[in-house]
C-alpha cells in the first residue's frame, strides 16, 4: 500500500454546475462527483448502488450524455454543465414526461434504482435508442433493479418516447 | 368485518382510492424526483465515517493488527479493533430466547468466515476512511475451512428433528410403488442484493441512540440495540423512511450495525457506517446452499403414492439458519405415505439469511421439478399430473384450506398461455436454431399472520394522519394504508398522509413473511373506525355540534363531509365540523392484539416473533397459491436459456392494490428467473471467499434478460387469512419460477438439470 496516498493531502478548489446553478466546493482530488453530490452537497436523488461502476444507480447526465458518477472525479467535470434528478424536473415542478411515464406505470419498487433508470431513460430516447421494447430492453441493460419492474421500465419509456414524439 | 362488508368493499374497488382500487404509489412523486431520503442520506452535523477492514481468511486468529499507520493517517478518529472497541451485551436473538454468551464483540480474533469484521477505521470523511482501514495489517494463524456442502469434511450434519413430518409408511410405500422416480436437487448460494447496500448513521445523546438505517422490523432492532447498549427500550429511536429493497436481508440488528454504534458512544460524534458492495456479499447471510432428493412412487394413473424427503441446507459454523426444504413437498400434492428430514451442515460461511420465501422457494424447486419427471415417465402432461394429484384439504394438517383457488390458476394460466397447443415430446418445438420449451410448476406460500397496532388522526383541517413504525421497502405500505384509511373514514385519498419508518410511532412487528399488508390493513381498518366512531359520536353529542338535537342515530361520512344518512339535517366537511366543536384532532390507537395480552406480551408481539399466529391454527390451513407457465428459447449449438414468455395466475385471496401487487407478483418471478438462470455465489475452494461477490460477477436479471410477464389474479377475498380478505403476495410470485423454468428446459432439450443455476455448460 502506497503511503503516500493518505500522508500527503492536498484540497481542490472547484467550482461546479449542476441544474444549472453554481456551487464552490474545497475537496481532496480523489472525491467522486457521486460523494461530492451525496456528502458534500446534498443532493442524494443520486444513489449509490455498488461504487464500482457496475449497476447504474448513480447515472447523472454530463453536457447531456449519461454518466456513472461512481466512476467519475469530481475535479473530472469542472466547467461542465451536470444534470442530476432533483434536476430534472421543470423550475415549476411540472415532471419530466419518463418522470411521469414511471409514476404511472409503476415502473418502481423500492425507488433506490430509480432516479439512475430515469436519467437513464431520458438519455435513452434522446439517443434515439428508444424504437421498440427490444431496443429499450438494451439499452436500459446497465441498468439494474433488483424490485424487478422491467418490464413496467420498458413500458414507462416507452409511453415517454411517444409523448416526447409527438 | 362481515362478508358482507366485504362484499360491499370489492363493489368500490372501481374506485382508485378505495380498498382494491389501482391507486398509484402515493410514495413515488418523491422516489422520482431524489426527493425521498433514505437512511443513511441523513445530514448530520459532526457527521463521521466508519469503514470496515475483513478477514481475508476463512477459519483462524488473528494474531496481530498493526494499526500505526492508519491510526496517524490524515483524518483519522479511532482504529477499532478487538481489543479496543467498547464490551456490549449479549442480545437475545429473534425468538425472543435469551442470549447464550453474556457479552458480545462484533469485532472478532477467532475467524469464521471470509470478511469478517476483524477492525474498523472511523475518519472525518469517507476518503480518509477508506484509506486507512487499507493501511491496517493484520496476521493470521489459518486453519483449514469446510468451504461448502461439497467439501468432503462437512460430513452429513446435524439432524433438525423439528423439520420432520411423517405419516403412513413412506419407505415401505415407495419400495411396492409400480412407478418410481428419485432424483436430487441443488441450490446454490444466493444473495438477495438489494439495490441500496446495508449501513447505518448512529447518534448517541447522552444515553438516548438514534439509527438511521434501512430496516424491516424497527422494533425488532431497537430490542437489539438496547440490550447491547444496556438502554431502555425507549431510549432507542430507529429511523427508516424508504428501504431500498430488502428482500428478507434487512429485519436484523447485525454486526456491522453494533461497530458503528459502539463508535459514535467512544467518539461521542455520529457514525456512519456503509458496507461496500463487496462487503454485502459477506456481512450477513443470503439464502443458504441447499441439496435435496424426493423419491415419489405413483400407480400407473400417476396416482402418488408415497413421497420421501431428505434435505440438506448449510448453516455456519457459529450460527444456525434453517431452510425448511419440506415446507412445499408436504402439502402441494395429495398422498397417503409421506416422509421429509432435514439435516444442517456447518461450513466457515456468515450465517446464512431470510431471501424471499425461505424454504418454500427451494422446497418448490425440488417437488415442483419431481412432480414433471414422474408426468414424463409416466406419459401424462405434467399439468394433468398436477391435477391428478390436487390435494383438496392440506396433506398435513388434515384442514380444510381457506381458500385454495390453485386449479383456477392452473385454469386461467393455462388458456392464458396457450397450453393445450404443447406439443408433448422434449425437442420437438423449435424455431431455427432455437429449441422452444414449455415448463409449468406451482408454488405456494403460508398466510403469516400478527398482531398489528396503528394510530389514526383526524386533524383540524379534516386531514388525516395514520403512523406506524412498519416500513415500506417497495410493496407499497404508504398506498394501500391510505386506501385503507380513506375508505374507513370516507375521505379523499389526497386528504391521508401515512408516516412510516419511525420506531417511535405505534408499534409494528417485522415485515417478512408477506404479513405486513394483512396485518397493518387490518390494524388500520380497525384505528380508523374507532376514529369515525369518536368522530360520529361527537357530532350527536357534543353541544355545539350542528348535528346536536338532530334525531339521528348515527351519520356518515362521505368524500370528507358529514351528513346524516337521510339527508335531513345540515351537510358540512370534517374541518367545518372540527372548528364548530372546538376541536384540534381527534385521534384513536387501535390494535388486534388480544385483550388479555400482559405488557411483556406486547412488548415481545413487535420486538420478536415469539408471537406470530400458525397459518394452521384453528379449522382452517391458510396459503397463498399460484402456477407459472412459462416459455425458454435454447440454442441448440450454444446451450444458452432465454426466458421468453411467462404467465402465472396467483391467488393472494383479495388485492389491497392490483396495480402494486401485480409489481410485487412481477418483481419475484423476475428474481426467479435469476435464480434459475444466473445467480451463484461461487467460492473459492483455497481461502473460502466468495469470489463473485459484487454486482457484475454475482449476476442478476437485466432488462435485456426479462420478457414480457403476465400476471392474472385469481384469489378471492379469505376471510380466515386477514380482515380485509387478503394473503400473501410479496414472496409468493417467486415459488415456483426456477422449476418452471427447469421444466421448459427439460421439455426443449430433453436434458434434465438439476443444479441451479441452469448455465450452459450444463447443457451442451
Amino acid at each position: 500500500m502506497n503511503d503516500q496516498v493518505t500522508t500527503s493531502p492536498t484540497t481542490l478548489s472547484l467550482h461546479l454546475t449542476i441544474n444549472g446553478r453554481d456551487h464552490a466546493l474545497e475537496i481532496e482530488p480523489r472525491v467522486t462527483l457521486l460523494d461530492a453530490l451525496r456528502d458534500r452537497l446534498h443532493l442524494t436523488g443520486t444513489k449509490k448502488g455498488c461504487d464500482q461502476g457496475q449497476c447504474g444507480a448513480c447515472t447523472v447526465h454530463v453536457d447531456g450524455e449519461r454518466v456513472l458518477a461512481c466512476l467519475t472525479l469530481a475535479a473530472q467535470v469542472e466547467g461542465r454543465s451536470i444534470t442530476t434528478i432533483e434536476g430534472l424536473a421543470d423550475q415549476d415542478g411540472t415532471l419530466n414526461a419518463v418522470q411521469a411515464a414511471f409514476l404511472e406505470q409503476d415502473a418502481f419498487q423500492c425507488g433506490y434504482c430509480t432516479p439512475g433508470q430515469i436519467m437513464s431513460a431520458v438519455a435513452c430516447i434522446r439517443e434515439g435508442h428508444a424504437g421498440s421494447d427490444e431496443e429499450i430492453r438494451e439499452y436500459m441493460a446497465g441498468n439494474l433493479c433488483r424490485c424487478g419492474a422491467y418490464p413496467h421500465i420498458v413500458a414507462a419509456v416507452r409511453q415517454a418516447a411517444q409523448e416526447l414524439r409527438s | 368485518m362481515t362478508v358482507h362488508d366485504m362484499k360491499h368493499a370489492d363493489s368500490d374497488s372501481a374506485r382508485l382510492e378505495a380498498v382494491g382500487g389501482r391507486l398509484s404509489r402515493v410514495d413515488g412523486p418523491a422516489k422520482i424526483t431524489g426527493a425521498a431520503h433514505y437512511a443513511v442520506e441523513q445530514q448530520l452535523e459532526g457527521l463521521t465515517h466508519a469503514v470496515l477492514v475483513g478477514a481475508t481468511i476463512a477459519a483462524g486468529k488473528v494474531t496481530a493488527i498493526d494499526s500505526r499507520a492508519a491510526q496517524t493517517a490524515p483524518g483519522v478518529l479511532a482504529v477499532l479493533t478487538p481489543d479496543t472497541i467498547m464490551e456490549l451485551n449479549g442480545a437475545s436473538d429473534w425468538l425472543g430466547n435469551p442470549p447464550t454468551q453474556a457479552t458480545y464483540s462484533p469485532l472478532v480474533r477467532e475467524v469464521t468466515f471470509s470478511g469478517q469484521h476483524i477492525a474498523a477505521v472511523v475518519a472525518e470523511t469517507f476518503e480518509q476512511a477508506v484509506a486507512a482501514a487499507a493501511l491496517v495489517k493484520v496476521w493470521y494463524d489459518e486453519t483449514p475451512a469446510i468451504v461448502d456442502l461439497s467439501d468432503r469434511r462437512a460430513g452429513d450434519g446435524i439432524p433438525i428433528d423439528a423439520m420432520t413430518k411423517e405419516w403412513g409408511d413412506a419407505e415401505a410405500a415407495f419400495a411396492e410403488a409400480p412407478v418410481r422416480i428419485c432424483t436430487a436437487y441443488n441450490t446454490p448460494r444466493e444473495f438477495q442484493a438489494a439495490m441500496e447496500p446495508h449501513g447505518l448513521i448512529a447518534r448517541w445523546q447522552g444515553d438516548e441512540l438514534t439509527i438511521w438505517e434501512p430496516s424491516q422490523w424497527l422494533d425488532g432492532m431497537a430490542r437489539t440495540y438496547a440490550e447491547w447498549f444496556g438502554v431502555p427500550f425507549e431510549n432507542v429511536r430507529l429511523v427508516s423512511p424508504y428501504i431500498g429493497g430488502g428482500f428478507g436481508s434487512k429485519a436484523l440488528a447485525l454486526a456491522h450495525s453494533a461497530v458503528a454504534a459502539a463508535a459514535a458512544k467512544m467518539l461521542n460524534r455520529p457514525v456512519k457506517l456503509v458496507l461496500n458492495r463487496p462487503q454485502n456479499f459477506t456481512s450477513y447471510g443470503g439464502r443458504a446452499a441447499t441439496r435435496q432428493t424426493v423419491a415419489i412412487g405413483a400407480d400407473r394413473e400417476g396416482r402418488i403414492q408415497s413421497i420421501v424427503h431428505r434435505g440438506v441446507n448449510e448453516t455456519a459454523v457459529d450460527g444456525m439458519w434453517v431452510e425448511p426444504l419440506g415446507s412445499v413437498t408436504s402439502i402441494m400434492y395429495a398422498t397417503p405415505n409421506f416422509s421429509s428430514k432435514q439435516n444442517v451442515v456447518r461450513v466457515n460461511t456468515v450465517v446464512p439469511g431470510a431471501k424471499r420465501a425461505p424454504g418454500e422457494n427451494p422446497s418448490a424447486f425440488g417437488i415442483e421439478c419431481a412432480i414433471d419427471e414422474l408426468a414424463h415417465e409416466l406419459g401424462i402432461d405434467p399439468l394433468e399430473m398436477r391435477l391428478i394429484n390436487y390435494a383438496e384439504q392440506d396433506p398435513h394438517a388434515k384442514k380444510p384450506w381457506s381458500t385454495r383457488q390453485l386449479r383456477e390458476a392452473f385454469a386461467a394460466g393455462a388458456e392464458a398461455f396457450g397450453w393445450a397447443k404443447r406439443s408433448p415430446a422434449p425437442r420437438s418445438m423449435r424455431d431455427g436454431h432455437q429449441l422452444i420449451g414449455w415448463g409449468v410448476a406451482a408454488g405456494t406460500y403460508p398466510v403469516r399472520r400478527a398482531y398489528g397496532e396503528a394510530v389514526v388522526k383526524i386533524l383540524a383541517d379534516g386531514s388525516v394522519e395514520v403512523e406506524s413504525s412498519s416500513i415500506d421497502m417497495g410493496q407499497g405500505t404508504y398506498t394501500i394504508l391510505a386506501q385503507t384509511a380513506a375508505e374507513t373514514l370516507g375521505v379523499p385519498v389526497e386528504q391521508v398522509s401515512v408516516k412510516l419508518g419511525d420506531s417511535h410511532f405505534a408499534r409494528a412487528g417485522v415485515t417478512g413473511g408477506s404479513r405486513l399488508a394483512g396485518v397493518m390493513t387490518g390494524a388500520v381498518h380497525k384505528a380508523a373506525g374507532q376514529a369515525l366512531d369518536e368522530l360520529i359520536g361527537l357530532a350527536l353529542s357534543d353541544p355545539a355540534s350542528p348535528f346536536h338535537g338532530l334525531q339521528a342515530n348515527t351519520l356518515h361520512v362521505r368524500d370528507g363531509r358529514i351528513a346524516s344518512p337521510r339527508g335531513e339535517g345540515p351537510e358540512l366537511s370534517i374541518a367545518a365540523f372540527m372548528r364548530a366543536v372546538g376541536r384540534d384532532h381527534i385521534e384513536a390507537r387501535g390494535d388486534t392484539v388480544p385483550a388479555n395480552f400482559t405488557p411483556e406480551q406486547r412488548y415481545n408481539n413487535y420486538t420478536t416473533i415469539a408471537t406470530a399466529i400458525p397459518h394452521t391454527e384453528g379449522d382452517y390451513s391458510r396459503h397463498s397459491w399460484c402456477a407459472h407457465f412459462v416459455e425458454v428459447h435454447v440454442d441448440e449449438d450454444f446451450g444458452t436459456v432465454r426466458v421468453s414468455r411467462v404467465v402465472s395466475a396467483l391467488d393472494s385471496g383479495r388485492l389491497y392494490n392490483p396495480k402494486l401487487a401485480e409489481s410485487q407478483w412481477k418483481g419475484g418471478i423476475i428474481m426467479g428467473i435469476g435464480q434459475a438462470l444466473l445467480e451463484e455465489g461461487i467460492v473459492d475452494r483455497r481461502h473460502g471467499r466468495i469470489v463473485n461477490g459484487n454486482l457484475a460477477d454475482y449476476m442478476l436479471p437485466t432488462n435485456a434478460d426479462i420478457p414480457d410477464i403476465r400476471t392474472i389474479s385469481v384469489g378471492i377475498p379469505d376471510p380466515h387469512s386477514s380482515a380485509l380478505g387478503g394473503k400473501g403476495v410479496g414472496e409468493l410470485g417467486i415459488v415456483g419460477v426456477a422449476p418452471a423454468i427447469a421444466n421448459a428446459v427439460f421439455h426443449a432439450t430433453g436434458k434434465r438439470v438439476r443444479d441451479l443455476p441452469i448455465t450452459l455448460e450444463k447443457l451442451i
